[in-house]
């Protein structure tokens, strides 16, 4: 079976209405330039290291991608679509009936910037090194693969993965935009050399890096891929506040920021530039989560933590916060609109917190606060990371709605790294707080492992165990027939936001990018982390 | 005199080791650690196990008193060490950032005194008029405008009247002066107008002081004019504390930076500063505070030897 | 006290024969028609406590209050200085946020002041080992930039007013007891001390009744200069998110979330706040430099 997994109906279209509506000049229509130099903006400081096996931050892909191949990535022509996919260094792949053997087929032609041939060898390497990473070195992604049994390359242009089960993750999976393929020699003398230094088979070849400054890359003439890329060249500037981001955008001095600007700045660029700058916008794959702590009366009876979803009035929200952050679509434990999530409707039905009668929710709500024993005006302390987009907002928001049905509420914010701090102290150091979850890949069967009892998963900061999700989720990961996955993926969803209300969805994300018309080539996806090796990215003439 | 001196540089070393000190049980008393902020930040799960193994590897499970002395062996062989969180050497972090706010410094600088000088001197000569007022109201008003707002209000300016935005890269005068001056004018000039602030209201404090002085009296009752005296007699005398003054401003100018950094965008001292206390990266906190207390010190003790050579008076205290 | 009474009244030929009132209102009168500016600047300090104090009386509307239909408008006549990014209203926050400012910037100028004060009179009174030592400290307080210490103190100690005044308040006592002990230093030196220790004066009596008074000038120089720089440092930090944090109305935080993101949309967000800001720091500046004159007899003009 031919595994090229193409999208379902409500994929296409989604992406096509998504393309049509933000691209007035007809992406498809126009001739790709050759040349040009193109400077962006990378919204952080700088990168701890430049090995992506081993970092979180997008600090590090976006700058460092565009010299690196994956073995299969989201397809650039439709990154809105959460399962399409495409080889990069693979030209095809294939599995046997019950998913459990996976081969890829690599390319012939493709070459390390130092002039040496790129074979299986080096595939294997690089996820052997982010799965089964020896003594002494860290892979953040390693807990992306628990179905891998083995990695094997039995002849120089094939790789095949053994798995313990077939599983519906795997192929997100493989696609994450950190698993840069690295030369087998290199890392076999030595597996640090990759965290401060570039060899890739990437589009363009590493030229320049001035800490915390700037990264620029030139050409690779010899890609594998001919024609490509068009540009001469490129400079991802790093630039970390807003103010000089979006003077730098309207001075010409960058033409995007990858990572997304609030509705407001949209507007005023778009004011301000008229139709030298285009919109595109998408869902992001990044949602706030209202965390009530299990172990701090009154938040261990699911009660409360029901009043506390049913107060809020997610699709008003959705409506007036998205003229002033970037978040938007309702959703469930799962990416919105996701063929295995719920859909608009089955959210409105079934789950608390998500009906269209706010009025009923919020008498619910109460009637719930009084049975459970809180008092009218009872005093809570949300704790929220000092983030202006949007989690600050989304605070004032939720404390705005939660005094609606009596309680009073006090906003307990805190700068990143003591916010990180007191999430993991896991001694009941808050009593609800802010959390969020924001993956690459829309991988819906790993993007749940956050709801899971906290002794399976290190991320999950509310304190409970709940045995009969984690039965489930081993279920979910083991279904490969799409029609029974999507039930049970129900059950889970239903289960986590509605019986039991272990933690709270409040919005997800709405990736704005507003850039100058003159860049083509790239398409919005639901991720700043993907689509940014930069193959199709071309400049049109001033 | 040399005794002074002497005396004065060996005062240095108990402060700079006091300063070393404080910064490292600072940065220990802050919660969360750089390992978490690294692996763990963007919600990627991580085992405890990988975390306490990169703790082992930046030394950070060791004794708390053995940290210091590791650390402060290596200040006595001159090397800082490396950053945890890049793992590059500090010295070559902080000298790439050391460029841009070193420039910054001595342009801001140069504008203070330029602007600060002449009129402190004229608000002095015409102590009590319109004149003074106007350049009292003038130099205040810089003192009070925080600078970061108004690096925002001269963006802004260029962006709407003339659609330009300042270079957002640094690149270094000899290689290309004209990028390098139209990026770094700009944070210049808003930083300089406050620092002329503080320097002219000195300069006509101490021109007004010395305008009372009896020789002046003198040099006026013999007919002088009224610029001469200025020129040969005050300027030189009211020039000690205003030194002093800017030498101080100079010092902080370095490392003190930090919001009008991030708002034009500049790789230098303040902004790596924030970064690393947010990132908990020790070493470099570490390394970053030592240069900044040593830069202050030795700026102060430069002003302060300026001060003996030219005022006798001092020396003997 | 004799010493500040011939500073403040130089011509009063038979000080015994008036009352101590009718003197303070001289020396009053005097300022305001000797020194325009400073009493321009003390009259808006005076006002802004006015309003920081009668907050809930005159302003029109909650500050917290958020009005989603109303978000971004321009000033008019429902909302005399515009809305904000939540329909919160300006005015209302800014008359708020002068509580904030006025908090922030007395707490802190005042501790910080009275703290270097005992620092350093102290310091000079010991002298030798002691006055070295304590030396060496403040040296080492003062090596670290002033926004850098704040940062430290924020991160340790959290956010919120409380720790945003400690932050502000630590680096502000080195500049003072600096100030301070060049002061006292010229007192200890006059014979008169040792005199009084020889009568058997305590360090207590002496410090108080003799160096105090004439340190007192510097100190309340110092005060006002620090009021201005403790409401700028709160902007800075709070620009920075380390600062005072929503929604608590605080100028730097409104500026923060103004100038950032919608200076050139909604630019009265930026403009009000940053000209509350200007305005409270160059009143209280302008007072202080009008009340060195006065107190320093060296500055004072010809007249």
């Amino acid at each position: 079976m031919i595994q090229n997994i193409r999208s379902s109906g409500i994929g296409i279209v989604l992406g096509l209405i998504i393309t049509l509506m933000f691209a007035p000049q007809g992406i498809a229509a126009e001739k790709p330039v050759y040349g040009g130099h193109f400077p962006y903006i990378v919204s952080a400081s700088n990168f701890p290291s430049m090995d992506a096996h081993r970092e979180v931050t997008f600090a590090v892909v976006q700058p460092l991608a565009p010299f690196y191949s994956l073995l299969i990535k989201v397809n650039p022509e439709n990154p809105s679509d959460p399962t399409d996919f495409v080889g990069d260094l693979a030209e095809s792949w294939s599995a046997n009936k019950d998913e459990t053997v996976w081969t890829f087929k690599l390319r012939k032609n493709v070459k390390f910037h130092d002039g040496s041939l790129m074979t299986s060898k080096d595939v294997k390497a690089s996820f052997d090194k982010v799965i089964f990473p020896p003594e002494g070195v860290i892979s953040s992604w390693k807990g992306y693969f628990p179905m891998v049994e083995a990695v094997e390359a039995p002849d120089d242009f094939t790789v095949v993965f053994k798995l313990k089960f077939g599983t519906k993750a795997f192929i997100p999976a493989v696609a994450t935009p950190y698993l840069w393929i690295y030369k087998a020699d290199i890392l076999a003398k030595d597996m640090h050399w990759y965290e401060k230094n570039v060899m890739g088979t990437g589009a363009f070849k590493f030229k320049d890096h001035v800490a915390g400054s700037h990264v620029e890359g030139v050409k690779n003439p010899d890609y594998f891929i001919k024609g490509r890329p068009y540009l001469d060249s490129f400079r991802a500037i790093f630039i970390n506040k807003q103010a000089p981001q979006v003077a730098a955008i309207r001075g010409g001095r960058a033409l995007i920021n990858f990572r997304a600007f609030p509705p407001k700045t949209r507007d005023d660029l778009v004011k301000a530039l008229g139709d030298k700058i285009t919109v595109q916008e998408s869902p992001w794959n990044c949602v706030l989560i209202v965390t009530p702590n299990h172990k701090v009366k009154p938040f261990d009876d699911p009660r409360v933590r029901r009043a506390l979803s049913l107060a809020l009035d997610r699709w008003e929200a959705s409506k007036t916060l998205s003229k002033i952050a970037i978040a938007k679509p309702v959703g469930g434990c799962v990416f919105p609109h996701h063929p295995l999530g719920l859909t608009d409707e089955e959210l409105q039905q079934n789950i608390a917190g998500y009906s269209l009668d706010i009025e009923a929710s919020r008498k619910e709500a109460r009637r719930l606060l009084k049975e459970a024993g809180v008092p009218e005006g009872f005093k809570i302390k949300f704790h929220n990371r000092g983030v202006e987009q949007p989690y600050k907002v989304l605070g004032i928001w939720v404390i705005d709605q939660w005094r609606k049905i009596g309680l009073d509420v006090e906003h307990w914010v805190q700068p990143t790294a003591q916010f990180y701090a007191t999430l993991r102290a896991k001694k009941q150091a808050y009593a609800v707080s802010m959390d969020f979850n924001c993956r690459g890949v829309v991988n819906p069967l790993l993007d749940i492992t956050k709801f899971l009892s906290d002794d399976i998963v290190g991320n999950q900061y509310a304190e409970y165990q709940d045995r009969v999700l984690d039965e489930l989720h081993g279920k979910i990961m083991k279904e490969i027939d799409p029609v029974k996955l999507k039930k049970l993926l129900f059950q889970f969803e239903k289960r986590v936001l509605d019986e039991e209300a272990h933690q709270l969805i409040t919005l997800w994300w709405n990736r704005i990018v507003p850039h100058h018309s003159r860049l083509k080539g790239w398409k919005i996806s639901p991720s700043h982390y993907l689509n940014q090796d930069l193959v199709d990215v071309w400049l049109a003439k001033e | 005199m040399y005794r002074y001196i002497i005396r004065r540089i060996l005062l240095m070393i108990p402060t700079l080791v006091g300063v070393a000190i404080l910064v490292f049980v600072l940065m220990r008393l802050l919660p969360g650690d750089i390992v978490e902020m690294r692996l763990a930040s963007e919600g990627a799960y991580v085992s405890e196990e990988t975390l306490d193994k990169e703790r082992a590897r930046l030394g950070l499970d060791k004794p708390i008193w053995q940290q210091f002395v590791n650390w402060m062996w290596g200040i006595c062989r001159l090397d800082l060490g490396e950053s945890m969180w890049t793992g590059q050497p500090i010295t070559y972090e902080i000298g790439i950032r050391f460029q841009v706010s070193l420039q910054v410094a001595v342009m801001s600088t140069i504008i203070a005194v330029i602007l600060a000088i002449p009129l402190g001197m004229i608000a002095a000569l015409k102590q009590d008029t319109w004149v003074d007022y106007a350049i009292r109201i003038f130099s205040i008003a810089g003192l009070a405008t925080p600078s970061f707002w108004l690096g925002i209000m001269i963006i802004l300016a260029f962006l709407i009247f003339f659609t330009w935005a300042p270079p957002m890269v640094f690149t270094p005068i000899w290689v290309d002066p004209v990028a390098n001056l139209s990026q770094l004018i700009w944070p210049a000039l808003a930083t300089g107008y406050r620092y002329s602030a503080v320097a002219t209201r000195m300069t006509r404090s101490t021109v007004l002081e010395v305008l009372r002085e009896d020789y002046i009296r003198t040099a006026r009752a013999k007919g002088l004019w009224e610029k001469l005296i200025l020129v040969r007699h005050a300027l030189k005398n009211a020039m000690l504390p205003v030194i002093t003054v800017i030498g101080l401003e100079f010092a902080f100018l370095i490392g003190g930076l930090v919001v009008t950094e991030q708002v034009f965008n500049l790789n230098g001292i303040g902004k790596l500063f924030v970064d690393a206390v947010g990132n908990k990266d020790y070493t470099l906190v570490q390394g970053l505070v030592l240069m900044v207390a040593f830069v202050f010190t030795i700026t102060n003790l430069v002003v302060d030897i300026l001060y003996a050579w030219l005022d006798p008076r001092i020396r003997y205290q | 006290m004799a010493v500040d009474r011939q500073i403040l009244e130089p011509s009063t030929p038979n000080h015994l024969a008036e009352t101590k009132r009718s003197k303070w209102k001289q020396a009053v009168f005097r300022f305001i028609r000797y020194k325009p500016l400073g009493t321009v600047g003390a009259a808006i300090v005076l006002f802004m406590i006015l309003v920081a104090v009668s907050a809930e009386v005159i302003s029109p509307y909650d500050p917290l209050e958020t009005d989603y239909i109303n978000m971004f408008t321009p000033p008019d006549f429902t909302h005399w200085l515009g809305t904000d990014a939540f329909g919160r209203d300006i005015m209302s926050r800014i008359i708020y946020g002068s509580r904030t400012a006025m908090l922030v910037g007395f707490t802190a100028a005042f501790i910080g002041a009275t703290l270097g004060l005992f620092i350093g009179v102290a310091s000079a009174y010991f002298g030798g080992r002691i006055d070295l030592l304590v030396q060496r400290l403040l040296d080492i307080f003062m090596s670290f930039p002033l926004i850098i210490l704040a940062l430290s103190v924020v991160a340790i100690f959290g956010t919120g007013t409380e720790k945003v005044i400690m932050a502000i308040t630590v680096p502000l006592v080195p500049r003072c007891a600096r100030v301070v002990r060049s002061s006292a230093l010229a007192i200890r030196e006059i014979p008169y001390v040792d005199a009084a220790r020889a009568c058997g004066f305590t360090h207590w009596r002496i410090i108080v009744r003799h160096m105090l008074p004439n340190v007192v000038a510097p100190y309340l120089i110092m005060l006002t200069a620090f009021q201005g720089q403790a409401i700028l440092l709160e902007a800075s930090l709070s620009f920075l998110g380390l600062g005072v944090q929503e929604p608590t109305p605080a100028w730097g935080l409104m500026l923060q979330g103004g100038a950032e993101e919608y200076a050139e949309s909604a630019p009265w967000m930026a403009i009000f706040p940053g000209l509350a800001i200007s305005i409270a720091v160059f009143a209280f500046n302008v007072f202080g430099d009008s009340l060195r004159d006065v107190l320093d007899p060296r500055l004072r003009g010809a007249k």
